[in-house]
Order: structure tokens, then sequence, then C-alpha cells
């Protein structure tokens, strides 16, 4: 059993002070199939872009077939043996399958090499799909072809160049139950002809079925390397959510009174056209914090904006205080004193190129007293901003300071100084301290336990399982689009159980079965 | 005006006239199709033709020789077209800017030119003007359709109608083509696998400026026998309709042009021929109309294509 | 509403352009020209050295304001319009019309009537393509130049055939306006009319607009970043129709004050490229109403510049055309304004990068 690759102590620290690396240690058997596991925000994705020539590690040493490499482009690690399935496939739509394959690498004939040799391609095309049974029809245009062939179209990419390391990305991300079955096949055979596989995924079954070995990270770093046979998903899970510190948020308990919102069996879409959300029910009342569990993708991004105007339901109701939300508006819901502190910041939270007070009055430019005659009342403005800014702990010189140049907390301080200057009875946080310091953490935290004292339902969507334990009353996890689980947050709840249910390990409870939720 | 629009379609005089106005057209739209396929779009096709109609008359006449006129028109287009690039790519210029700013040059610095060089104002026609060679087939010449047909064009059309297989071949039949389709729709996969994107944009704007090149001497030196300050009158925007319509590649370029020049003789034959019922305004218009149209129809079809699920 | 540091950073950023293009400029006369120092002096002193030449710069910038403003008004709300040529005739067609052949109304009425016309005209013909890029997704660079042409030549069909005054051979135009609707001359010896009061008006207004009220605040925040529009519940559709709709008669005001302050009639042709110009302006403006009326009166310079260093010397006027252009290309140069922009940032605050 001979060692292909050693990555020893993996640093990456971005120059914002982002640590995705803290010190990574992988090793992979030659002709085995290596599952790398984690959270999101593991260092994952950091690793294998180190490994591939994307990114340059900030310290550690990276071992192939016993000697040192640094690859300094993808170019460098493909001509080395190594290749890459990406998450996100890198492929031409207009181009056929052949020519994707074949892509920088055509083979050439006539004068000066300067014309495609298309028999050649063929055959040697044929031959690829022939030896590795995947099948895909060459002749056939990218953009038509279903997602498992495109993904298969990507992995025989990376055979044409002779790769014998390949590393696929979350790859049933995308597929069918039997486009994943089909992937596991080809994976089997690959590897039966000498073929290594590391496979990134946080799907445990997956782990448990196809993989040799599995590493697990947490918060950039290796915790364990274990043999699958000897492990089972629940260790596995521990392992990957594990015991954090918890910030313990002083609360007193809920005291809950009317339901505000009330969904019942939810659909929707997601932008691809995928089923995000398949029947998903819940209620928040006043007084309560109802967190949303899960890793990431499996509908919590749907559901937010489909409570707030923007997505549309394809089936189901969404009812606030008696009024049904889908098709309403998002300047009406927004209106109706729904607050939305939405996953994204950079993106939909704010707008970078805008002055900080440009950003508070989203909502209030439209009223009355922030007008003056036709022009906006830039005194009221400026009042107001203050106001805001000191009350949230905004940290910057004036209200005239670009949100661009704020720190990602003050930026957070200031997406939801807008979104609680409207005194909400319904707010829906997204992600509220991701990237964000631990003092405007604390901070956050502070206010949203304050309004749920204050009478307000608040759902709290976060993928930092410690974040939801902290704020939750009652916890609901989401798994493949559905609710799959609803937990009161006592003392006795540990992560794990909720980890196990995030990873679709628990006893899923039928929501038809459940009823009011 | 029907009857003289009728009778020459009879005596193919319309087709004459139809391939020397498409001629310009088609070269400058296969050029801005070649950088539209990589995503570098040439709106700049105006300015480049004026800039390479000088160049040519000027070397030409000053030589005596079309083809050094030729050579120079190109290498001055394609001169123009590398720093264009270079604004673009490098200094990160929007692409659209960029081709603007080629406009603008392209019209001023040839009126500069010709003031400095030749001090006329308006036009220049030198006295012993060049032109690039008509082709005679002299066993041809006089037989009846087939002789008008193919006889007595400028080799520029028959180079341009020569352009169209060479950039089939190039766009569909060499790695530089399915590169450059590549990078201009997905440049992150064509870098990760090696392919020099940068190099590859900066070559299809070259391209684009050496058939710009060819249409631009085609005007000073073929289609008239002078350089006429702003000569171009639109052709590049048509090139550019032409690119759109032609649905990305060069057989549709060909057709595209075609109905283009159809529309530019027309235009002529209508403005000449007097008491003519359609004012020729309106026939000028017809490209510019077809193009509205054409965008439109095609982005309802893709709408209709995909899902959406997403409100505005 | 921005702060004075990043104000300086953009204004240093234009001043080294405007620099370095003049310097390009200079460079051609010196290399061409065989009385360069005359050429040079011609270019930058003639212009202001009498009082008909700065009257003509000012005249000259009045209709540049006007679309340079049209362009800015659009560019914020990151619309690609390129059409304020065709709106121009447009406008102006209309605002003639309404000048020639509207009788019986007193003066300052009709004159209102004429602006209303030619705005109404602008905007509506800029509706066109306002509505094919909300409603079929159709890429407004396309169709705005191409409607370009289809207004330019629409109108030249008009003015030659129906509203063509008979006295006038083969320059077609409209018949003249009764000169009390022209824009006169206010100051005597001065041939400055007085556009350049309206279109300072109407900088201020547009000033007002971006920066003060409702619309503004909407038109920029689509312009900056859609998604958080969208995500407060705007219409991006109605933001976007609107600020084509203002650019539009913007640019319509751009004809109809030319028209009445320098031709006195619907000439066929009479913009050589006003259009174009204003998204120069705009450009070197930043698209900030104020910096519109300075980059209009230094573009009108050195267009007036060109023209008495034409007289003057050996230099046609269009060496002014490099200048131009190396100024559209430098001011445009996101490469430069980063750069500038990460040397001033590493400075200021820490910025959190997701």
């Amino acid at each position: 059993m001979t060692i292909l690759l050693e990555m020893k102590g993996i640093h990456k620290v971005y120059p914002n002070g982002t640590a995705a690396n803290r010190g990574v240690d992988l090793q992979i058997h030659e002709g085995e199939i290596h599952a790398l596991v984690g959270e999101n925000g593991a260092g994952k994705s950091t690793l294998m872009k180190i490994l591939f020539g994307l990114e340059a590690p900030t310290a550690g040493t990276i071992e192939y077939k016993g000697a040192p490499v640094a690859f300094q482009s993808p170019r460098d690690a493909i001509k080395h043996g190594l290749g890459m399935v990406h998450q996100h496939f890198m492929l031409a739509p207009s181009l056929t399958v052949s020519e994707n394959i074949v892509l920088g690498e055509e083979p050439k004939k006539g004068a000066l090499s300067l014309f495609r040799d298309r028999a050649k391609e063929r055959g040697e095309i044929a031959e690829l799909i022939r030896t590795y049974g995947l099948k895909v029809d060459p002749e056939a245009r990218v953009d038509t072809i279903p997602v498992g062939q495109k993904q298969r179209v990507e992995i025989l990419k990376v055979l044409y160049r002779g790769a014998r390391l390949i590393i696929l990305d979350e790859p049933t991300a995308v597929l069918t139950p039997q486009e994943t079955d089909e992937l596991f096949v080809s994976i089997k055979a690959l590897v039966a002809q000498g073929y290594t596989i590391i496979f990134i995924t946080h799907k445990l079954r997956e782990v448990m079925e196809i993989s040799n070995r599995v590493t697990v990270l947490k918060a950039g770093k290796t915790i364990q390397t274990l043999l699958t046979a000897d492990t089972n998903p629940e260790e596995i899970s521990r392992l990957m959510v594990g015991r954090e510190v918890l910030f313990r948020v002083d609360k007193r308990p809920a005291e809950p009174a009317d339901v505000v919102l009330s969904v019942r069996d939810l659909h929707a879409a997601d932008d691809k056209g995928a089923p995000a959300l398949r029947g998903v029910s819940l209620d928040i009342r006043a007084g309560e914090v109802l967190g949303i569990a899960g890793v990431e993708g499996n509908g919590q991004t749907e559901l937010v904006e489909a409570i707030t105007g923007l997505r549309r339901a394809s089936s189901g109701s969404i009812r606030y205080m008696g009024e049904e939300l889908i098709g309403k508006s998002v300047a009406r819901i927004r209106a109706m004193k729904i607050g939305h502190v939405p996953e994204d910041r950079q993106t939909s939270g704010a707008s970078l190129d805008s002055t900080i007070a440009e950003n508070l009055i989203l909502d209030h430019y439209r009223n009355r007293e922030f007008r003056r005659g036709p022009f906006l009342n830039a005194k009221k403005i400026k009042e107001f901003a203050s106001v805001m800014m000191k009350i949230y702990d905004v940290r910057a010189r004036d209200e005239n300071v670009m949100a661009g140049s704020l720190s990602g907390g003050n930026l957070q301080k200031v997406v939801i100084a807008r979104e609680l200057s409207k005194n909400p009875k319904l707010l829906v946080v997204s992600q509220p301290t991701r990237g964000v310091d631990i003092g405007a953490i604390e901070f956050i935290h502070a206010e949203i336990i304050k309004r749920r004292d204050g009478g307000a339902a608040v759902m709290v969507v976060s993928a930092e399982l410690s974040e939801v334990m902290a704020l939750s009353d009652r916890i609901a996890v989401v798994y493949e689009g559905e609710i799959v689980a609803v937990l009161d947050n006592t003392e006795s709840l540990t992560e794990e159980e909720i980890g196990r249910h995030m990873l679709g390990l628990g006893n899923k409870t039928s929501h038809r079965e459940q009823g009011a939720v | 005006m029907w009857h003289s629009l009728w009778s020459q379609t009879l005596d193919l005089t319309l087709i004459v006239v139809l391939l020397r106005y498409m001629t310009p057209i088609l070269l400058a739209a296969l050029g801005g199709l070649i950088s539209d396929i990589a995503g570098v779009i040439n709106i700049g096709l105006e300015g480049l033709m004026l800039v390479s109609a000088f160049a040519s008359i000027a070397v030409g006449s000053a030589t005596g020789s079309w083809e050094l006129g030729v050579a120079a028109g190109v290498a001055s287009s394609v001169l123009i077209s590398y720093g264009m690039g270079f604004f673009s790519i490098k200094m990160k210029v929007d692409i659209i800017i960029a081709g603007f700013a080629v406009n603008i040059f392209g019209s001023g610095f040839t009126i500069f030119l010709m003031s400095k060089i030749y001090h006329m104002t308006g036009n220049y026609s030198p006295s012993h003007p060049v032109n690039i060679p008509t082709i005679n087939l002299p066993f041809l010449a006089d037989v009846p359709v087939v002789g008008k047909l193919l006889s007595g064009h400028s080799l520029m059309v028959w180079l341009a109608l020569f352009a169209v297989f060479f950039c089939v071949l190039m766009i569909y039949r060499t790695p530089y083509g399915v590169h450059l389709r590549a990078v201009g729709e997905a440049p992150a996969a064509a870098k990760s696998l090696g392919i020099p994107v940068t190099r590859i944009r900066y070559s299809a704007l070259i391209w684009s400026g050496a058939f710009a090149g060819l249409a631009g001497s085609y005007l000073s030196m073929g289609m008239t026998s002078m350089f006429v300050k702003d000569m171009t009158a639109g052709t590049g925007f048509l090139a550019l309709a032409v690119v759109l319509l032609g649905n990305r590649n060069p057989v549709g370029i060909l057709l595209g042009s075609m109905l283009f020049g159809l529309a530019s003789a027309v235009a002529t034959i209508v403005q000449t021929t007097q008491g003519s019922a359609v004012p020729s305004q309106f026939v000028q218009m017809i490209p510019y109309l077809v193009t509205i149209c054409a965008l439109v129809f095609f982005e309802v079809r893709k709408r209709r294509r995909s899902a959406g699920a997403v409100t505005a | 509403m921005r702060s004075f540091k990043q104000v300086y950073q953009e204004a240093l950023g234009i001043l080294v352009a405007v620099v370095i293009a003049l310097l390009c400029g200079f460079v051609v006369i010196l290399a061409t020209s065989s009385q360069p120092m005359d050429a040079l002096s011609s270019l930058l002193l003639d212009p202001v050295s009498n009082l008909f030449n700065i009257g003509t710069i000012v005249n000259k910038a009045v209709p540049l304001i006007f679309t340079g403003l049209a362009l800015a008004v659009v560019f914020q709300s990151g619309v690609f319009s390129m059409g304020a040529e065709g709106q121009l005739y447009i406008g102006g067609f209309a605002g003639a019309l309404a000048g020639v052949y509207l009788h019986g109304l007193p003066s300052w009425l009709h004159l209102i009537v004429i602006f209303v016309c030619a705005m109404a005209g602008g905007a509506l013909f800029a509706a066109i393509a306002g509505l094919l890029k909300t409603y079929a997704n159709a890429n407004e660079i396309v169709t705005t130049l191409m409607l370009n042409f289809v207004a330019i030549l629409t109108t030249s069909y008009l003015v030659n055939n129906v509203f063509k005054d008979p006295t006038s051979g083969g320059a077609a135009r409209m018949k003249y306006l009764s000169p009390d609707l022209l824009l006169g001359r206010p100051f005597a010896g001065f041939p400055a009319h007085a556009g350049i009061f309206i279109a300072l008006a109407v900088a201020a207004i547009v000033y007002l607009l971006l920066y003060k009220t409702k619309l503004g605040y909407e038109l920029r925040l689509v312009g900056k970043n859609g998604k958080f529009a969208r995500y407060g519940g705007i219409s991006t559709k109605r933001v976007i129709l609107s600020s084509i709709m203002i650019s539009g008669a913007l640019a319509g005001l751009a004809g109809i004050v030319e028209i009445l302050g320098i031709h006195g009639t619907f000439k066929d042709n009479f913009s050589a490229g006003l259009g174009f110009d204003g998204i120069i302006i705009a450009l070197l403006a930043r698209n900030h109403p104020i910096g519109i009326v300075v980059a209009s009166l230094f573009y009108a310079y050195i267009q007036v510049g060109a023209q008495t260093m034409q007289v003057g010397s050996d230099m046609p006027r269009e060496v002014a055309v490099i200048i131009q252009v190396m100024l559209v290309l430098l001011v445009s140069s996101q490469a430069i304004f980063h750069y500038m922009k990460q040397k001033f940032r590493a400075k200021g605050g820490e910025r959190h990068v997701a």
C-alpha cells in the first residue's frame, strides 16, 4: 500500500484575515477511495484548491509520489496526473461533448498541425467511453445533455488527460439517486483499474457506501482519519460537528403567544427548476425564536425567499397574521412589518457602493416623514442614520461612509439596524453572524433576543449549530427540502442529536403525521 | 421605380450591385463574428474600416501598387485593433467603450491625415488611382446569364466569399476555433485547462482588424477610387447587425450580409431613379428594424425555453 | 453624499487622464506641425482670447450639457442606452413642429409647449428601447444604436418630404420659427445664447433629482446593486423605464435648445454626433451633473481650440480627436481607478471579503 499523496500541515490564510486551513494533514493511498468530509466552511474546498494549483498555501508541504511538489497552476497539476471534477461544472455549453473533453489537447493534423484531426478525436473518445463505461453521446452539444451526463463529461475530461488521482468535489450534489448509483459504479470500475479517488462530500450515507477511508475536517483542521469499515455515521457526524464553545446567551424562557406565521405544505423550486422545498410546514409564535438548522443547500434559502416574497412558491400557503403572503410583492411584505436579514449581506443585504445612510433608509424613503415636498428630507435622514448607528453600535466615522469599507460585523449591524428599525412583528434572519467578529456576534444575538422578548416572532436560519442552539426556543431541522424534525431546545438536547437529523440520519417524523408543528 | 428595379433584376444588374454592396458588410461582419465568438465584440468596425480605407488609397496611389495598398490597409487596421485589445484587456476599459473610441478615432484621424498629407478636406481623389482588379473571365464573359453572374466582379468580392469558407474552416475545423469559442463562452473552463485566454482574445481582435482592413481597402480602392470623410456611412453598424442576426456562424453572416447588401442596393437604385414610390430613407432603415425585431425574437424564444421561477 | 476623500480620488484620476490626453495631443502636434508653438497657442489660448470665442465655447457646451446629463442619468441606473442621438432628433423635431405649426399662442406659452413636446418626443422614443429591455430583455446597446438610425432617417424623410420649407432648396429644413420664440443673446457683443441658462438650470434640476429625490435614490440604487433594490421591494422595471425616459427627455431638450439657439428651425442632420459626444462627457464627468457642466465646457473649449488652431496654423482641427479618444480611454480604464482605489483603501477601513 503505497502513499500516493501526502499533505502536511497545510495552512491558508487569506489577505483579509480569514483562515481557511489551519494545519490540515491528508494522506492518500494509491488505489483507494478516500472521502473528505466536513461542514460548510471546514476548509475542504480550500484544501483541494491548494492541491490543484489554484491557490498557494501559506504554510505546509505536499508530496506526490514521494517527491515534494508545489503546483503553480491547474495545468501543472494536470501534467502530474491529477484531475479535478469541480462541483460547478466547467464546460462550454455550445461545444460538443467531444470538443469539451479534448479542449486544449485536441488531436491535430495537416500542415503545421493547424487542423483538428476529427477522425482521431472520434476514435480516441470512443475508446475512452468504452474503456471506462461512461456513456455519453460525443457529438451532443453540452447544453442539451442532462446533469448526470455533464458530470461524466467532466470525468472523461480528466481521464483523457491521463489523471491517476481524481478529485471529485461534491459530485452527488446535483445528481438524482439513479445517477448517483451509476456514478458509484463508474468510480468502483476506475479504482479497479488502479485509479485513486478523493471524494469530497457531506453526505455520510455515501461515505459509508463507497469509501475505504475517511478524513474529517473541522474549522480548518484535520480531526481524524478513519477506516470506513471501522466506523459509522454517528461517529463521523460527532467528529464533524463536535463540541465547541457554545455562545450561551442569557435569556429568559420564552413566553410564546399567538401564531404569527403559519406555513403549510410549501413547495418551491430552486433557480435551476429543481424542487427545493417539498412540502414544508411550520408555525412561529410571537415571542419565540424558531431556529432552522441544516446543512446549507437543503432548502433553507428558498424557504426564506418564499416567506419574504423574493421567490414564488409553487404551491402551499404562507399565512402571516391571517393574510396569505404568496403572491404579494416584496414591497408589500416588507411594509407588513416583516424584517429580513439576508444570508448574503454583500449582494442582497446592502449596497456596498452606497453610503450607510442610503442603506439604512431603504424602507423609509417612501414615508412622508422622510420627505420635504418633492425631495428627501436630508436632515431627517442624517438624524435617523446617526441615531441608528448609535443604537446598533455601528463603528464608522459618520453616516456618509461607504458601506463597502465597513468590516463584516459593522455591515451586518447596519443591515440589522435597518431591519429592526421598522419594529417588525416577524423577523427572518439568515446566517446572521457569518463572517462577523465576536463582539458584534454578541451584540447581534442580544438584539435578536431583545426583539423576541418584545413580542416579535423570530426565525433564525443558520448553518452554525451552536448559534441555533444558543438562540432558539425550538429548532426545526431541514433536510432535502423537508422539515425532518422539530425539537424543543431543552437542556438535554445535544448537538449530536441535531446533527444526525441534519445529515438525514434521524428518525424522520413524516410531515404528514406531524399535523400542527 | 418598380419597373426600373424589375428590369435590373432581370438583367442581373441587381445581383452585381448587391455583391458590390455586400462585400464590405460581409468582410466586416466576419471580423465582428470572430471577436464576438471570443467574447470581445468589436463595435469599432467603422473606425477600423475608415483607417484602412485611407491607408490603402494613400499607400496604393503613392506606390502604384494595389497589393501594397491593401496590405497597408490591413496592417493599419490590425495595429489599431491591437491597441483596442490593449485598452480593453489590459487597462480594463469596457469593450464597448473601447470600440466606441476606435470609431471616433477612425473618423477624426483619417480626416486629420487627409488634411495634413493631401491638404484636402472633404475627399481625396488621387490623380492616378490604383484599384483592386476586377476579375474578368474571358471565356465566360459573353455567355448570357452565367457571364454576368461570374465575370467582372472585383477580386475583393471573391475574396469575401472565400473568407466565408475560410472562417467556417477556422472556427469549426481548427483547435484555434474551438479555443475561440471556449474562451468566449466559458473563460474559466478554458483557463483551467491551460488555454491562454488573454492571448486568444487579442488574436480575435486582430482577426477582426484584418477583416475590417480588407473591407476598408475595398471601399476606397474598389467600390470607389477615392477617400471621402466618414465614407463608411454606417456600414460598420450594419455589419454588427449582421453579426447579431447571423446566429454566430459564418453562413448565417453570409445570408445576413446578402440581405443587407440587397437593402443597400435597392436603396441606391431607388435613390437614383426619379419618381420613386418608396422613399430611400425607409429602405435604408430596413436593416436596423430587422435587427431589432430579430433581437427581440431571439430573446423571447430564449425565455420561453428556460424554466425561470424567480420573481423579478 | 460621498465623502470628500472619494470625490478627491476620482477627481485626481480624471485630472491625470486629462493631462495625459492633452500631452498625447501635444505630441502629435509637435510631430506633424511645422509651427508647433503657433499651433499650441492657437489651440490653448485663442479660445479664451476674445469674447466671441468664449461665447462660442458656451454655445457649444450647451447641447453637450444636455446630452451629457441624459447619459449620466441613464448610466447611473446601470442602463447602457446609447440612444441620445436619435432621441435628440425626435425631440428636436417634435419641438420644432410645435413651434412652426401651432399658432395663436402667446410666446411664453408657446415656448413652454415647444419644450414639453421636445421632452415628450425624446422620452417616448426612448421608451421604445426601455420597453424592449424590460419586457423582452433586448440588449439596450444594440436597440438604441439601431433606433438612432431609425430616428435620423425618419426625421430626415419627414423634413425632406412632408414638412419641408419650399424655400430651403437642397438643404432641407422646416420653416423658420418666429423670431420671438428663439433663444436670443442676452448679452450684447457676446454671442452666447440664452440656452446656457436653461442648461445650467436643468443641470441643477438633474442634480436635485438624482441626489435629493425618491426616484433619484431608487435610480442610483438600481444602478449600484439591482439585487439589493429588488430585495428592498423596488421595482427595477419601473425604475429602468423611468430612467431611460428621463434620459430621452433630456436628449430631446438638447435638440430643441440647439434648434432654438443656433439653427432657428429643424434642419436635416443638424446634429454632428451630439448624442455621442454626450457619452464622452458622461464618462469624463463620471456621471455627476456638476462634473457634466465642467466637462462640457472643457470639451467645448477643446473643440473651439481645435477650430482656432486650424485657422491660426497648419493643423487641422481633427487633432482634437486624439485628445478626445485618449480622454475616453483613460477615464474609462477601470484598471487605473482600481489601482488608485487599492492604494487609498489600504490606508482606510478594513473590509471583509466573505
